[in-house]
């Protein structure tokens, strides 16, 4: 009996071992993640030679003004003294550390659907980067949108916690294709329009959206539908179609920042992902 | 005396006809010359966008030609966004008319963009020129971020 103990606790080492390594997360795949998550829009300065992830970056809301914290484990400026966990509270519920909610300025209204190992990684990436003392700018919000406990009642009317799940129904590409699009992309915050409540309409999930007079477009099948996925990917890859034309910034910006450092297969999986979704008609004017 | 006077004044009458009939174009001309403007600039830029990102080789004749006809290029769009065709249909914003200051400034980083542009062309150096149909193309987008529609 005795002889079988030796291989048995040595595989059990091996257990612990691994599982060790998958609760460390792997920083190098959470870089690729937060270029997927274009983390750094809004958590960098715009100004020239800005620190990455040092915070800064100005978000114009009908609610008023929001600025993009520093999130480099900085311990005063930056979230240096979170835990795990406390990460892991932020992107799934939406929550500080000291358990006030977050302004959806902040997307978790998508994260959440980042599943658990993936924010492990994301972890670990913020966690191996320099820390900067630049101090976050605290939001500047209309009179009555600054009490965050608001946001407890507006959490429980449009907010469902929760990792995203794949269809078995669809593919596998089309399900990797809807985690890059609704969990890590958070496509949906800027092209689905939203409710006087700021809250996003999803049965007009990507039908585009109006941000102040200009127009965000419709991504579903509709407008796609004349678009071949050859031009998409140029598009996306390079922020300019074939005949020279140059996207608008905002758009140029996500390119630069996630959709041309996408790898070929999560490119591809986002193409089918949109061209899946069911064709929804353009807003009305 | 009177011959030249009478010169100067069928000069200035016809001068002022030509003004007259530059401001009478109709709106609707306007807008299809400005859009013909903004699909060769979309000619010339993007093989010079294209090497810069690596996608085609890297031709400096390619490039000073190119940099050349934008440059003049980038100067002809902008009378057409006379404000009689405010109300043609097109894919430029209200915003155009109504913020002409900031119209002005965004289309004028154009110019200057593409100046440089061509100056950086005749220079000779790949990766000033490279960094610099960057520049161009940010002119594009942040312009096109405030002032068309989304495409």
């Amino acid at each position: 009996m005795s002889f079988a103990k030796g291989p048995a606790l040595a595989g059990l080492f091996i257990l612990l071992i691994s599982a060790a390594a998958l609760a460390q997360g792997d920083a190098k795949r959470g870089e690729y993640l937060a270029k997927a998550g274009g983390c750094v829009g809004c958590h960098t300065d715009e100004a020239k030679g800005a620190t990455r992830f040092a915070g800064g970056r100005a978000l114009k809301t009908p609610f008023g003004t929001f600025y993009g914290p520093n999130i480099t484990p900085h311990p005063q400026a930056g979230i240096g003294r979170w835990s795990e966990a406390d990460f892991v509270r932020a992107m799934r519920e939406g929550r500080r550390p000291d358990g006030a909610h977050y302004y959806p300025a902040f997307p978790y209204t998508s994260f959440t659907r980042i599943v658990d190992a993936d924010l492990r990684d994301l972890w670990a990436y913020l966690r191996s980067l320099a820390p900067n003392n630049q101090a976050s700018r605290p939001h500047e919000l209309g009179f009555l949108y600054r009490w965050r406990f608001v946001l407890g009642i507006w959490k429980w009317l449009f907010f469902t916690a929760g990792p995203f799940v794949p269809e078995p129904a669809k593919s596998a590409l089309v399900n990797r294709g809807a985690y890059l699009v609704t969990a890590l992309g958070h496509c949906g915050e800027c092209h689905t329009p939203r409710n006087f409540l700021g809250a996003v309409k999803s049965s007009r999930f990507l039908a585009g959206a109006k941000l102040g007079e200009t127009a965000v477009p419709n991504i579903t099948p509709t407008r796609l539908k004349n678009v071949s996925d050859a031009e998409l990917k140029e598009v996306l890859r390079t922020g300019m179609t074939s005949d020279g034309d140059v996207l608008a910034e905002s758009m140029a910006e996500v390119v630069r920042n996630t959709t041309s450092q996408l790898t070929e297969q999560d490119l591809d999986a986002v193409l089918a992902y949109l061209r899946s979704l069911p064709p929804l008609p353009d807003e009305s004017k | 005396m009177k011959v030249k006077a009478v010169a100067v004044l069928v000069a200035l009458v016809l001068g002022a006809a030509a003004g007259t009939v530059l401001a009478q174009q109709k709106p609707e001309n306007l807008v299809k010359q400005r859009q013909a403007v903004m699909t060769l600039q979309g000619k010339y830029f993007g093989p010079m966008a294209g090497m810069a990102q690596g996608k085609v080789p890297y031709n400096a004749e390619v490039v000073r030609r190119n940099a050349g006809f934008l440059d003049n290029l980038s100067r002809m769009p902008w009378d057409g966004f006379d404000p009689s065709t405010k109300d043609v249909k097109s894919n430029a914003l209200p915003a155009v008319f109504t913020d002409q200051q900031k119209f002005k400034e965004a289309s004028s980083r154009l110019e200057t963009e593409a100046n440089k542009l061509y100056e950086v062309s005749r220079s000779g150096d790949e990766g000033a020129v490279k960094n610099q149909i960057a520049a161009v193309g940010k002119a594009c987008g942040s312009c096109h971020e405030s002032f068309r529609q989304k495409q």
